[in-house]
């Protein structure tokens, strides 16, 4: 009896202390809170509101039609707030707070900045890729110059290799039924830019500076920050859409093909490009004049899936018609390029003779300098001087400059990306510390080594002008090669 | 009253019935099962509609307040019962007694399912929330399942264990009859204090610092009301007749309480100067005023019209207001919040629904049929038959006699 | 600790939100869950949320979700089990999940219906910003707030933070003269201030009263009432008792029932 009391006693404190303890335990220890389970880097460390030197990152809206991004990859490292910021002059240079609209010119930059790949352009492979597939559709590329010495890049080729033979052999392979060149529309450009140049300085003196308009990036730059410089832009359409608005009507024409039928695609080492074929004004008789851009990258993920090596390629010419090129459309590429070539042209309209030599080589406009200054001597004109400009945050200093004090130049280029289109956005990301000089190298070596140096002696040009576009500046180039532009100001400010 | 015989199993002296119904119900029950162990296994996701905007569903709105405002059936009959000593409805007490057990039970167990981490369900036991409607909600309804269970033990111990057990349960009865009368009231009104803190959420129409007060009274008036149209069921099913003059006795204690909650409600409109919503033509005022109509209006008119003395009318008011109720704890949970949101219920909440109901149906009709429930002595003069053994069992089984 | 956004700031970058998946360890795989109005709202995976708004004269703005961080939250009063508390030091609003049985009162409760659901776990838990308790409690500022470059968040004392924003209404006419979170439902630990209208941007307009006043003063009346009535009962069970006992009028001594 007295033991089994005692059992049971000893059972019940047992079970009693258990159940006790438990109870506390269960009470008390709340266990862990919920998240903080990742990681941060470092610069957040501490007392976290202190500002760094770099971070945050830059702003991309769901629409923006150049560039995306994916959070996950993103590392809030910052550095696509340097470049938008600090060589595009963008970020930060507007007020807050923020009117209706996120600030992005669209060149892509950040894109090359960031470590992690987070920013991309916004692929248009797909869309690219089902337009060859579709037997209904005429696909036509058009790749433009900068492309050509740095598409190697991504298959492993040395920096500022040239392969735009490859180039055209590996797009025909695609499966693109046509395969143009974007120097032949450079041609084109500088055709009528020089020619609305030498109006300007003649006839039209208030829309002297004038400004280049080939770089989508900088147009929506001048339209968002310097509007009252809109009617200085030239209003010539960027090559690019020249080859689009040309490819639907002359080409279209020739070849019995509809416009609609069409798809015009373009490989382009920006990715402000994919905003420029977006926009309203470029189209003609509600004919878009472009429908797709790829970038430089883009277009060697295309390749790549479908199993074609650059490297081992068949070279192939471009198809004629608008093929043709000369050393003044290539040298588009590189910053400078476009008043090299302008200036080339401009010398033969005032004088009816091609340029001196060292007009064909000149130095001041090359190199990698933020601001290059030059000034051209042609008989019959005068002096002009000109400037040239690239990276946006230098066009930004320049142009307050030029507000304060006005204008001592009458031509003056901007290119937004530092060393102009072979540092676009879209192209491949490299760590080679002297890559743009070794493109712009390349560039100035195809120039070198074409038989012809000058826009107006391209034959399919001055054949397009006969049978098409009969002069520069004449109605049906206004109509085809010439555009106006947005006042974006009141978006930003 | 004829009453259909079925087929009917003897086993180990315990009745089992079969019709075609319960055959019915026993396969919703087996859906149910299958369902529930999904649910178990793979979270909400297959099983549930449950979403962010309705964090609250079905097993809320309908098995646990609904469930919860049906079984107020028993405390009110108790109430009246033994402590205002409505001697004549003693008849219909224990019948009350068994459908809220039943129905606590199985409120038990639609909570279960829904609560997310559902082996910390003893957690509010330890870890004190004391500053949640919900606690107290959580402690009432275990505790007065408990107390419920002890009740319904004497009706149990009548028949087994009498020797040991059935004298002392009978000496605390009076005790559990009293605790057993707290614990409903406080978390009938609690309930309604659920909603208080959603003050920013709910359509003003449904809330009102008076929604604990409404909780109780709607739960006291559909007590009776379900009562009324359980003990009709049942009728039919044994052939277990109710005077009418005690149902009416019954639900015109609950129609006054209705008055009074209907006068409170109009107070509140006029209080907090609601009667816009009223005629708003939303959605909200419409359901509004549908349960008000439905619900309470047309239940007090049939109530004091001589509609009353009919069989049908007392039936008609009885179902309009457990109608108007669950209606009313629908629109709590969902009109009154989801103003955006487009929740139905899933196929799984339903059958899991529908299989609760049905499992409860199947253990009433079980213990009512071997139990003294509701008047019938049959079972209890049943002796329990020691010597039928498994060999029996499976001869049961095997072979089927007619009851 | 609080946090003071300023809306005039905010340029949209979602660094904030993307530091509260990085440092919290979210999943940024998963899709949005809620989206009401065209406005992506919080859910398992979105502590806190850049919701998109343009505004009745056209201008863009964008407005960072979370949970305000109630000084009384109605989340933690509604909790059952105390799976979510308010840290004393930091007034960071905290969920612990093992407390946590899952039945969803708190995303009921609150006002602003912060708390989101783990829907598609098997054994799911609630999923709300805890204000980084871990890093507040270090003295750092929570992640999203290092991550804001433009200053549109800062963090610090509360009540330094509400001068701070009178101090910026009060010299920018632009401003909306309101700190929204200084008194809405008692007032939160977050607060904005903003030159557009609240109500064009999504928050919800809620009176001053802490909506935990209703349940309080509704449990503080539950323990007289129950007591009175279990008296009452147990008045009227002798009552009956005595009566009864008259009737069959004999007496019964050992028969005994306490109350
Ligand atoms: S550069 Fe890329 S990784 Fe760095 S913050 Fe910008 S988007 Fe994020
Ligand atoms: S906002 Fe909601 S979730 Fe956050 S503390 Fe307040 S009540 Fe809780
Ligand atoms: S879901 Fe969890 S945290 Fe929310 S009230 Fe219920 S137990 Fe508390
Ligand atoms: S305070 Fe922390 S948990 Fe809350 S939103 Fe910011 S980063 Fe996320
Ligand atoms: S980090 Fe700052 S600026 Fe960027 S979205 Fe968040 S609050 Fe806005």
């Amino acid at each position: 009896m007295t033991n089994k009391i005692s059992r049971r006693k000893f059972l019940k404190v047992v079970a009693g202390s258990g159940v006790v303890g438990f109870g506390v335990m269960a009470a008390g220890c709340k266990g862990d809170p919920s998240g903080a389970q990742g990681w941060i880097p470092d610069q957040y460390q501490g007392k976290g509101d202190f500002p760094v030197n770099l971070k945050g990152r830059v702003a991309i809206s769901q629409d923006n039609p150049s560039i995306e991004r994916d959070d996950e990859k993103c590392i809030l490292c910052g550095q696509c707030v340097e470049a938008c910021k600090n060589v595009m002059g963008v970020y930060g240079n507007y007020p807050l707070p923020l009117k209706n609209e996120v600030a992005c010119v669209g060149c892509g930059q950040c894109t090359i900045a960031c470590p992690s790949g987070a920013i991309t352009e916004k692929r248009n492979i797909q869309d690219v890729l089902a337009a060859i597939d579709d037997d209904s559709k005429h696909v036509v590329v058009q790749t433009a110059p900068a492309t050509k010495v740095s598409l190697g890049e991504e298959f492993g080729m040395e920096p500022g290799a040239s392969v735009g033979k490859k180039m055209v052999g590996a797009l025909k392979e695609a499966g693109f039924d046509a395969v143009f060149d974007t120097c032949f529309s450079a041609d084109l450009t500088i055709m009528e830019e020089a020619s609305e140049f030498v109006h300007r300085l003649t006839k039209a003196k208030d829309e002297i500076p004038h400004l280049t308009s080939c770089c989508p990036g900088w147009v929506k730059y001048c339209e968002y920050f310097y509007p009252e410089l809109m009617h200085n832009l030239s209003t010539c359409k960027s090559p690019q859409n020249m080859m689009g608005a040309t490819i639907k009507s002359f080409y279209a024409e020739k070849k019995g093909i509809k416009p609609e039928n069409i798809i015009n695609v373009s490989i382009m080492p920006c990715t402000a490009k994919k905003f420029e074929v977006g926009r309203e004004e470029l189209q003609v008789d509600d004919q878009r004049d472009m429908d797709y851009v790829l970038t430089t990258r883009e277009l060697a993920v295309l390749l790549k899936h479908k199993g074609i090596d650059l490297n081992t390629v068949a070279e192939s010419e471009y198809d004629s018609v608008l093929g043709e090129s000369t050393g003044a459309g290539k040298i588009f590429g590189a910053t400078g390029g476009v008043t090299e070539a302008a200036v080339r042209t401009a010398y033969y309209f005032a004088t009816g003779s091609n340029p001196p030599a060292d007009l064909l080589s000149w130095q001041p406009v090359r190199g990698m300098k933020a601001v290059k200054e030059a000034n051209a001597t042609i008989p019959g004109v005068g002096t002009v001087n000109i400037a040239v400009c690239h990276g946006l945050e230098n066009a930004r200093q320049l142009l307050n400059g030029i507000k304060e004090h006005g204008s001592k130049w009458q031509f003056i280029e901007f290119m937004a990306c530092p060393g102009g289109c072979i540092g676009g956005g879209g192209q491949p990301k490299s760590s080679v510390a002297d890559i743009k000089q070794k493109r712009i190298a390349a560039i100035y070596k195809e120039d070198n080594s074409s038989a012809k140096r000058c826009s107006h002696d391209n034959t399919e040009i001055q054949s397009i002008y006969k049978e098409f576009y009969g002069k520069p500046l004449s109605e049906k180039a206004e109509k085809y090669l010439h555009t106006s532009f947005v006042n974006r100001h009141d978006r930003l400010f | 009253m004829k009453v259909k015989v079925y087929k009917c199993f003897r086993i180990l002296g315990w009745d089992f019935t079969i019709t075609p119904t319960r055959f019915v119900l026993t396969g919703l029950v087996a859906l149910m099962a299958a369902t529930v162990l999904l649910r178990l296994l793979t979270g909400f996701q297959f099983v549930t509609n449950l979403t962010d905007e309705t964090p609250w569903g079905m097993w809320i709105a309908f098995d646990v307040m609904c469930g919860v405002a049906l079984a107020g059936g028993g405390y009110s009959t108790a109430l009246l019962v033994h402590m205002f000593r409505y001697k004549q409805c003693e008849v219909v007490a224990r019948g009350a007694l068994l459908t809220s057990l039943l129905g606590y039970i199985l409120v038990m167990a639609g909570l279960f399912l829904d609560i997310g981490q559902w082996f910390n369900f003893w957690r509010p036991f330890v870890s004190w929330g004391y500053t949640s409607v919900l606690f107290e909600v959580f402690w009432c309804i275990s505790m007065y399942t408990t107390i419920l269970s002890l009740e319904f033990f004497e009706i149990i111990t009548e028949r087994v264990l009498v020797k040991k057990l059935h004298r002392h349960i009978l000496k605390i009865l009076p005790v559990l009859v009293v605790i057993g009368l707290v614990f409903p009231v406080l978390h009938q009104s609690s309930l309604g204090g659920l909603f208080l803190i959603m003050k920013e959420k709910m359509f003003p129409l449904w809330w009102s610092q008076f929604l604990p007060i409404y909780f109780l009274m709607s739960s006291f008036f559909v007590g009776s009301a379900m009562v009324c149209v359980e003990t009709t069921l049942a009728r039919t099913a044994y052939g277990h007749e109710i005077p009418h003059e005690i149902m009416l006795k019954l639900t015109r204690v609950g129609a006054r309480i209705m008055l009074v909650y209907l006068l409170m409600k109009i107070y509140d409109l006029f209080s907090m100067d609601l009667w816009g919503y009223v005629f708003q033509g939303t959605l909200q005022s419409n359901m509004y005023c549908l349960e008000m109509l439905f619900g309470i209006i047309i239940p007090i008119c049939i109530i004091i019209s001589p509609l009353r003395k009919t069989r049908g009318g007392l039936l008609t008011y009885a179902w309009l207001t457990v109608l108007g109720v669950i209606f009313n704890r629908l629109n709590c949970v969902f009109t009154s919040m989801y103003e955006s949101g487009s929740y139905f219920p899933g196929i799984g909440e339903i059958i899991v629904s529908a299989g609760l109901v049905s499992l409860g149906i199947l253990i009433y009709c079980f213990l009512v049929e071997n139990f003294n429930i509701i008047g019938n002595a049959r079972a209890v003069q049943v002796k329990i038959d020691k010597d039928k053994d498994i060999k029996n069992l499976i001869w049961a089984l095997l072979r089927t006699k007619r009851h | 600790m609080a946090v003071l956004v300023d809306i005039t700031k905010c340029i949209g970058c979602e660094g904030c939100s993307v530091a509260c998946k990085m440092y919290n360890g979210l999943d940024f795989k998963a899709k949005p869950r809620n989206i009401k109005d065209g406005h992506l709202e919080l859910d398992d995976n979105r502590w806190t949320v850049i919701q998109e708004f343009h505004t009745a004269n056209d201008s863009l703005r964008f407005v960072k979700k979370q949970c305000l961080h109630c000084l009384e939250p109605a989340c933690a009063s509604a909790c059952f089990s105390k799976a979510i508390q308010k840290d004393e030091k930091t007034g960071a609003v905290v969920y612990y999940p093992d407390l946590c049985v899952g039945c969803r009162y708190c995303m009921v409760a609150c006002p602003y219906s912060i708390p989101k659901y783990q829907w598609n776990e098997q054994f799911p838990q609630v999923a709300k910003c805890q204000m980084c308790e871990a890093r507040l409690s270090k003295g750092d500022a929570p992640a999203c707030v290092s991550a804001c470059t433009t200053g549109a968040l800062i963090s610090g004392d509360r009540d330094e933070l509400i001068k701070k924003a009178h101090e910026i209404i009060a010299s920018d006419s632009r401003y909306v003269n309101h700190v929204y979170g200084e008194h809405e439902v008692g007032g939160s630990e977050w607060l904005y201030i903003s030159d557009v209208p609240f109500e064009e941007l999504g928050f919800k307009q809620v009176s001053d009263t802490p909506v935990t006043n209703y349940s309080k003063s509704y449990l503080s009346k539950v323990p007289f009432f129950a007591a009175g009535w279990a008296l009452f009962l147990a008045g009227l069970t002798y009552y009956n008792h005595r009566v009864e006992k008259n009737k069959k009028n004999q007496d019964d001594e050992n028969k005994d029932k306490e109350d």
